[in-house]
């Protein structure tokens, strides 16, 4: 190791050593409590923006154009106006009805492929690995061009399908469950199959609810995927009542004049399921990253 | 009730990159009959890859044939058909036009801004979080909860921020007596602005990585230093950051390519603006695409996107490949 | 290290799931999921609209909606303002193609016309305009011939916007500059424009006038095309495709806005175009050179000011640069004579209510409004409506309109000769090699 080379190695008494020991673990403790303390720090820069946003959102508009922290009147009017103009509800639909079914979908199609490549042997086996394989490399954002055509030509622009279907096939995510699936003995399942159960029923009931992990960690990112999605859906969604939370966000204009106030409160708004997600799920989430690496 | 027993599987942090090698293994140690089972006769298998491939041949697999294909003809938004047949008149448009090159050169720019200090940052931050016995809960909720927060709600709030004179940031920079920069008007700026913000959007991403890749260093590492008497400097430089290469690795070629990626925050913030100087490649590709009509322009463009996406993938494996004996 | 999963919290979760997702759907109603999942056409009985009016236009352009919906009470308008410029005509096209558009969409005129060629606008028969009291003589001619595409009609103007020339009067008035009335006095000739900024700098200490020079790039192609044109100058011809950009009027031009900046420093060499409204508003400059709606800004400020026609500087016909809104009916597969119906009484509506249009400072196109006494005592709005009849819209071409790639290619090439980086030969020389990728390259409408 190379750590060693640089302390000479002679042996210490007992007491020396204690000593020493001692002395270096108050040292460390003390600077662990400094880089708590210089995190800390950190951590609340960190959340400025987000304060400085629910800050904002609280103050009646014509308030917000004196940068303070203080709220004189508080007020939950610009929320109130928001959800009467009834835009954001429709959006929040939306988001949630394509991402839950992207979800949904890429869970169902990707485990069940995912299976096929772990448990199954068959001819092209491994040429649809690669083939799969492949479909990692492509960024999504070089297909918009030709999905906005092919997707029109099916009459389903402006639907919710067209953002759902594209973003089903997500080709890491069979090698999130391939890689778990290879992980489960194959024991377990082969026992059942060889009490006379189908490929089917062992996938549904021995592999798929011991993979709940990879289950979770799978729906839990294409549902933030789908929902944070900003470049196709505002391609895809032009009619105003159907746009998801991001694309409605980005391209509509409600407010006149100095209404930062409403404006904060729709970023708040359009915040608010995923702080919802995140606080349910932290450690899903980030056990999620930890072990794939899974990225958008 | 079995979801508990599998704690093994589920607990362990696999990197991601376990080499897909189980086919050469999977020989079953019992008899014939169950190899037979096993085998089946093909369809069953095919039968659970249909519904992905489905999918994924038409919206994955189809669409970048089509659009490679596209990408050879002067294909209009707004008429049905190919159009007529360009050969590579669309890519030696795109590698002759400056727009093109400035687009790339945008993007590489965005990408030299925003990787250092995700990745330093995200070090340190993990580095100091490791250290901290309390409040993991509320590093982990400050650093990564902007991470999962749409594109559109952090161009909201940071364009509030960035709001001359009345902005949180206008006030905090005057306050300390500099001049306010025009943070999104200048052209020269606003690429800082939109790095900065991208670095407080995306770190906890990193973050989370590097505090699993930390969670992997042996703990008797640490202490077998302590007794030599390393102190936490000489810990984190000699053990820690050493141990973390390949994490960094990872860190950075996935930064790189996300970086490369970026269009949500300029075209939300900036569009493209002020006088280009924040257009992005793929921001190049919905103008020429979209708002030009273009779609065969696009589409080379978008291939030409791809390739550039590719060789930073073809590089950093590569360079791991060459790295991974010496681990 | 990451613990075991916890089984019965995943149910509660997905409990909780269910439950948002439903609460969810059931409160959007049932309308914009049907038309999510079912793609099924917006019910019958109301006119969707989508313009890009923000600022005071925007204001203004609320009160006209609440307008129309006191007088149809019967029908519903769903009103909605996307962000200005390209973003707006890609999203319109897009949902042309997509075939969900807007009943009623407001485009300039400039750009209204690559969305006829690219087959996404509804031509307008003269008999269902008629209908609905709208003829060709109740329009001003000059934005009417403007807006037909071969003949045909494919918008309704409803304004003219001229660039304007915005003073000082408190300013002026010290330099001597205005009349008995407190009019600004007739300026005309290249010396005499010169001789008036001068004087107005010796009252201010700063700048004479100030014009948007660095961003938007676009922004000094309306100088640019306002001096031109009076030496009767033109850009494009057939179409976009042929580049007749005449380089001796074009260089005359330039160095002469190039004497107004560097050279004599009249006016502020390199301000973008927020800043070149600051500084005007501030006092620092007595004559400020724009479109004619920043006038909210400025009153919104309590400036003493006024406005006029850009003088004729170079001595031909009169022209200025332009554009006008109009509102036009794009393309849909569902079309009905009842909801053609609605779309025009709603322009209809639009047209009537002018007056309330014109306080934002555009020239009203539609004649009962622009020839009626209240519109003449509007001031100072109607000093420049004769700007209207010399209006010099922006070169044809699938690349040319407002705020398009011809705008900034020019724009840009002028910027850069008025902040003193290019030579006047230079900048002529970038514009003509920029501007012939584009006439090169095939229209993909």
């Amino acid at each position: 190791m190379a750590i060693t080379t640089h302390k000479d190695l002679q042996p210490l008494t007992s007491t020396q050593a204690q000593r020493y020991a001692a002395s270096a673990d108050r040292r460390m403790r003390l600077f662990n409590r400094c880089c708590t303390g210089v995190l800390i720090a950190f951590a609340l820069l960190w959340l400025v923006p987000l304060a400085w946003a629910l800050d904002t959102a609280l103050k009646p508009n014509g308030e917000t154009i004196d940068p303070t922290w203080v709220i004189e009147n508080p007020t939950l009017a610009s929320f109130r106006a928001l959800l009467a103009q009834g835009d954001i509800l429709n959006w929040y639909a939306a988001s949630f009805i394509t991402s839950s079914l992207a979800a949904a979908g890429t869970v169902i199609t990707a485990s069940l492929a995912a299976y096929a490549l772990s448990r199954m042997r068959f001819r092209f086996r491994l040429l649809a690995f690669w083939f799969i394989l492949i479909g990692i490399m492509i960024p999504r954002q070089v297909l918009i061009v030709p999905q906005f055509r092919e997707l029109g030509s099916v009459d389903l622009l402006n639907t919710y399908w067209a953002v759902i279907l594209p973003s089903i096939p997500t080709a890491i995510a069979v090698f999130v469950f391939k890689q778990f699936f290879d992980g489960i003995p194959k024991d377990l399942d082969e026992a059942a199959r060889i009490d006379g159960a189908g490929f089917f029923h062992t996938y549904r009931r021995i592999v798929m609810p011991l993979a709940r992990p990879a289950v979770s960690a799978v729906a839990i990112f294409s549902f933030v995927w789908a929902w944070n999605d900003l470049l196709w859906p505002l391609l895809a969604l032009t009619n105003p009542q159907i746009m998801t939370i991001p694309v409605g966000l980005a391209t509509v204009q409600g407010t006149y004049g100095i209404r930062y106030a409403d404006t904060m409160a729709s970023a708040v708004l359009g915040a608010l399921p995923l702080v919802l997600v995140f606080l349910l799920f932290q450690r899903r989430i980030v056990e999620g990253i930890a072990g794939t690496g899974l990225k958008g | 009730m079995a979801s508990t027993e599998i704690t093994g599987p589920a607990g362990t942090v696999a990197p991601a990159r376990t080499e897909p090698r189980t086919t050469g293994r999977r020989r079953s140690p019992s008899g014939t009959k169950r190899e037979n089972r096993l085998s089946g006769h093909g369809w069953p298998g095919l039968l659970f890859l249909a519904p992905f491939l489905v999918m994924y041949l038409l919206f994955i697999v189809g669409p970048a044939v089509y659009g490679l294909v596209m990408s050879f003809f002067h294909t209009s938004m707004v008429s049905p058909g190919l159009g007529e047949f360009a050969g590579f008149g669309n890519y030696a448009e795109a590698l002759s036009s400056s727009d093109f090159w400035s687009a790339l050169w945008q993007t590489i720019w965005f990408t030299i801004l925003t990787t250092p200090p995700l990745i330093a940052l995200a070090l340190v931050f993990a580095l100091l979080a490791e250290r901290a016995r309390r409040a993991r809960w509320f590093f982990r909720l400050a650093f990564f909860l902007p991470y999962i927060l749409p594109s559109a709600v952090v161009a909201l709030i940071w364009i509030w921020m960035y709001t001359p004179e009345l902005g949180l940031l206008s006030r905090a920079v005057t306050s300390l007596g500099f001049a306010e920069p025009d943070w999104l008007g200048d052209p020269d700026f606003a690429m800082v602005s939109l790095a900065i913000t991208t670095v407080w959007w995306t770190l906890g991403f990193n973050f989370v990585l590097y505090l699993a890749g930390l969670q992997e260093i042996p703990r008797e590492l640490y202490e077998a230093s302590s007794i030599d008497g390393a102190g936490p400097w000489q810990q984190i430089r000699l053990i820690t950051v050493p141990l973390l290469a390949r994490t960094t690795s990872l860190v950075v070629v996935l930064q790189v390519i996300a970086s490369l990626k970026v269009f949500d925050q300029m075209y939300i913030m900036t569009q493209g603006g002020p006088n280009y100087a924040t257009r992005s490649l793929l921001q190049y590709v919905f103008d020429v695409g979209f708002t030009d009509f273009r779609s065969g322009a696009a589409a080379a463009a978008s291939t030409l996107f791809f390739v550039v996406v590719l060789a930073v993938s073809a590089f950093w494996l590569v360079m791991t490949r060459r790295q991974e004996p010496e681990l | 290290m990451t613990g075991p999963p916890l089984p019965r919290s995943a149910f509660t979760r997905r409990d909780l799931l269910k439950a948002t997702l439903l609460g969810a759907v059931t409160t959007a109603g049932c309308s914009s999921v049907g038309a999510g999942l079912l793609n099924t056409p917006p019910g019958a009985g109301t006119v969707s609209y989508w313009n890009l009016f923000g600022g005071g236009d925007g204001v203004r352009m609320l009160q006209m909606e609440d307008g129309y919906r006191k007088a149809n009470p019967h029908i519903e308008l769903r009103s909605i303002t996307l962000a200005w410029g390209n973003p707006y005509y890609t999203k319109l096209a897009l949902a042309t193609v997509g075939d969900r558009p807007p009943d009623v969409a407001a485009s300039h005129l400039t750009r209204m016309k690559t969305l006829v060629r690219a087959n996404l606008l509804q031509e307008l028969n003269p008999e269902d305009l008629e209908r609905h009291g709208m003829t060709a003589d109740k329009f001003a001619p000059r934005a009417w011939e403007a807006g037909l595409v071969d003949g045909k009609i494919y918008a309704i103007p409803i304004d003219t916007h001229p660039f304007v020339l915005f003073y000082n009067t408190k300013i002026c008035e010290q330099a001597g500059l205005l009349d008995a009335e407190g009019n600004l006095r007739p300026i005309e000739g290249p010396d005499a424009f010169q001789d008036a900024l001068s004087k107005v700098k010796q009252v201010t200490g700063r700048d004479g006038a100030t014009h948007a020079v660095t961003s938007p790039s676009s922004a000094p192609w309306r100088i640019f095309q306002t001096l031109y044109s009076q030496l009767g100058g033109e850009v494009l011809a057939d179409d976009g495709t042929r580049i007749v950009l005449d380089d001796a009027k074009a260089k005359q031009v330039l160095d002469y806005l190039r004497v107004l900046t560097v050279d004599k420093g009249l006016m502020p060499a390199s301000v973008d175009y927020q800043g070149s409204i600051a500084l005007f508003a501030s006092g620092a400059a007595g004559f400020h050179l724009n479109g004619e709606w920043e006038i909210s800004t400025f009153q919104t400020a309590k400036l003493p000011f006024s406005m006029t026609l850009v003088p004729n500087i170079f001595g031909g016909p009169y022209a200025v640069q332009a554009d006008s809104h109009t509102l036009v009916l794009p393309v849909r597969p569902d079309q009905d004579r009842a909801a053609l119906d609605r779309a025009l009484g709603f322009v209809r509506s639009m047209l009537d209510q002018s007056l309330t249009w014109a306080q934002g400072g555009h020239v009203p196109t539609w004649q009962p409004v622009a020839t009626s006494a209240a519109y003449r005592e509007l001031t100072p709005q109607s000093q420049y409506a004769s700007a209207a009849a010399s209006a010099v819209y922006d070169p044809a071409g699938w690349y040319s309109g407002s705020g398009s790639n011809f705008e900034t290619i020019v724009g840009s090439a002028v910027g850069a000769v008025v902040t003193g980086e290019m030579s006047s030969v230079d900048a002529i020389a970038q514009m003509r090699s920029q501007l012939a990728v584009l006439a090169a390259t095939a229209s993909p409408v």
